[in-house]
């Protein structure tokens, strides 16, 4: 508004030298030469609105050039063989070369392919004469609405199949559904990554509502590797157990040794294969260091479900925390070592009583504003 | 004034037999994803995938847990069946535990044979300011409190009495819990500018909670000053027992609101 005003304020002097020119000459010649001042309000580029940065394909495929030829300097440097470099060697040579302490992993110096690193963009969609390549290109969703043609599209192709089959009189209810195995659909974001565009919760809801009904529909098992693309494998949890070592001391007596965490404290356990059921907590025996009958269950919890309560002995550290979570500590760690004497089923067994899950509930904090994590100040009404 | 003069007569817009019909047809309807939906196990739209869910929206009542993992089993007794012994829905139950994530078990639950939840969860319910060596204390105390009682009255007793006499303390809590359980509760429901107490079913969650809610206070409020908690405790499980005592009155009392208050049951719209 202000630059406005100055800039007119100039023009109508201007216009009006002519008739005030011999009172006012010397005010309006200043005025005139004034800088004529504009805000930058008007020069500010609305940021926001621009959206995330628009890289060219010219510029992607410079930096991957960029990035090969890098890659092969690397090699040299770190006295490789340049052709069969693979990704593990840059990052272990990265590190090397650019030893960092920083918490935040992806604050690290880091050397990736450029397609890694750069979001996935969509090239230009209309040719030279403005006219778009895609023929639902005006619904702005393009990518999606395709995807949902051609879901359609298979739906009626199944349809039909199935005509010709009770025209033959060949047809059977129950024949031939999918069998996907253990498997999950895509999640919201990663049919967003395959598709490259965003799309809404309901439309997401309809896209798994529409191929729910294609898999119920019987000789839907024509249409399996489309289906597969849209599927994840979901693997058995057990895979991810990690087993400590089973080692033998000087006796020969079998033992391993694991870690638990719970809330403050840490705990670590020596699990022997003695045959005696001594238990030590800190040098001291554990009638000693647990008074509370409720502690003392948590430890034999592991071992009285699998029935081995007199064959270890344990030998344990304990440190931080109250009472309660050094004896949860203690149970992870004890289960933990127990992986090792067991089988893989026994292991299983273990893992859905709950006793191989770390317990991620900690202290809630105190905010302001409130007396506690959750209690409120007394409310008054003046 | 009165309150019926003030809400007009409604005109359902379903009749009943419409209603029943499209309720048929609905129920036919109601599986085709259902089917698909048991014959994979663990294909369940899922929106998070990280292990401890980190809360953007702060809700009210909310876990350290994703929502995707599962309540651990504890008991012993549900591996050691054989895999011909299940029926279908216990086989898939069992194919999604092997996929999906259980939570840790708490620190109040074991494998032992002495473990109760029910008994666990009146311990926690009596507990204050997170005291539960002594909320245990009271409740070991009752129970032994209990046995005595039973015990005397057994040796007491003539040839005839004393098979009907009862003297395990946990079969006897558990009656006396069963017996105090309400069958119906009251929910204040505002219609026309009054609120009405409407009878209303509850969950089993909501019985057992309401009649050891009701032990509890029962038990620390009208006593003695010089009773113990578990005296006074023991004394109530053998009144509840043998349906006596304030808790079942209570109980009682409550049944009769709500059979006084039946006019209104319609009221209810879930």
């Amino acid at each position: 508004m202000a630059a406005s005003c100055v800039r007119t304020v100039g023009s109508f002097l201007g216009k009006c030298t002519k008739c005030s020119s011999s009172i006012n000459t010397v005010a309006t010649q200043v005025l005139l030469s004034r800088q004529v001042c504009v805000s930058s309000a008007l020069c500010r580029k609305n940021l926001a609105a621009a959206g995330p940065e628009k890289f060219t394909l010219e510029y992607i495929q410079k930096q991957v050039e960029e990035y090969e030829i890098g890659k092969r300097h690397l090699a040299n440097m770190m006295g490789e063989d340049s052709e069969n470099f693979t990704q593990e060697d840059i990052d272990k040579s990265i590190a090397y070369l650019f030893p960092s302490s920083l918490f935040e992993k992806r604050a690290r110096p880091l050397m990736k392919h450029p397609d890694e690193i750069f979001p996935k963009q969509r090239a230009v969609q209309w040719g030279a004469d403005g006219r778009p390549f895609h023929f639902l290109f005006y619904t702005g969703k393009q990518s999606y609405y395709s995807l949902m043609h051609d879901l359609y599209g298979k739906i009626l192709k199944i349809e039909k199949h199935q005509d010709r089959l009770r025209a033959k009189g060949l047809f059977s209810q129950d024949a031939q559904l999918i069998s996907l195995g253990p498997s999950r659909w895509l999640t919201k974001e990663e049919l967003e990554l395959l598709l490259v565009e965003t799309i809404s919760t309901h439309d997401y809801d309809r896209f798994i509502k529409l191929m729910e009904r294609m898999l119920a529909m019987p000789y839907s098992s024509t249409e399996e590797e489309f289906v597969q693309r849209y599927r994840r494998q979901l693997e058995a949890q057990s895979m991810k157990q990690m087993m400590p070592p089973l080692e033998k001391d000087e006796n020969g007596v079998a033992f391993s040794t694991a870690e638990g965490r719970r809330k403050t404290s840490d705990s670590s356990v020596i699990l022997r294969d003695c045959g005696s059921g001594h238990i030590t907590i800190n040098g001291q025996d554990y009638l000693q260091y647990f008074p509370v009958l409720q502690d003392r269950e948590q430890l034999m919890f592991p071992l009285q479900f699998m029935g081995v309560l007199g064959r270890f002995n344990l030998e344990c550290t304990v440190s931080g925390g109250g009472r309660s979570s050094q004896a949860g500590a203690l149970r992870l760690a004890i289960s933990r070592a127990l992986l090792s004497f067991l089988s893989e089923g026994d292991g299983e067994a273990m893992r859905q009583a709950g006793l191989l899950t770390p317990d991620p509930r900690v202290r809630e904090r105190k905010k302001p504003g409130q007396e506690g994590a959750r209690r409120k100040f007394t409310w008054k009404k003046r | 004034m009165s309150s019926s003069s003030r809400s007009p007569h409604r005109v359902p817009s379903l009749s009943a037999k419409n209603r029943k019909m499209r309720l048929q047809f609905t129920q036919t309807q109601q599986n085709w994803t259902k089917k698909i939906g048991n014959a994979l196990p663990g294909a369940m739209s899922l929106d998070f995938c990280c292990a401890v869910w980190m809360v953007g929206v702060f809700l009210v009542r909310w876990s350290r847990y994703n929502p995707y993992y599962l309540e651990p089993e504890v008991s012993k007794e549900a591996y050691s069946r054989p895999e011909t012994e299940l029926s279908a829905e216990e086989k898939e139950q069992r194919e999604l535990k092997a996929l999906r994530p259980i939570k840790a078990a708490t620190s109040g639950v074991t494998s032992s044979v002495f473990d109760d939840p029910v008994i666990s969860k009146f311990i926690n319910m009596m507990m204050k300011h997170g005291n539960k060596v002594l909320a245990r204390e009271i409740m070991t105390q009752t129970l032994e409190n209990i046995k005595k009682k039973q015990v005397e009255k057994y040796h007491k007793a003539s040839e005839g009495e004393r098979e009907v006499i009862e003297c395990n303390p946990y079969t006897i809590f558990h009656q006396a819990l069963e017996n105090c359980k309400p069958v119906v509760g009251l929910a204040s429901i505002q219609k026309g500018g009054k609120y009405y107490q409407v009878p209303i079913p509850l969950t089993d969650n909501r019985r057992r909670f309401l009649a050891m809610k009701w032990m509890i206070t029962e038990c620390q409020d009208n006593k003695h000053r010089r009773t113990h908690m578990y005296e006074k405790l023991s004394q109530e499980l053998l009144a509840a027992f043998g349906k006596e005592g304030n808790v079942i009155k209570k109980k009682y009392e409550l049944h009769k609101m709500a059979e006084a208050n039946r006019a209104y049951a319609h009221y209810r719209w879930w």
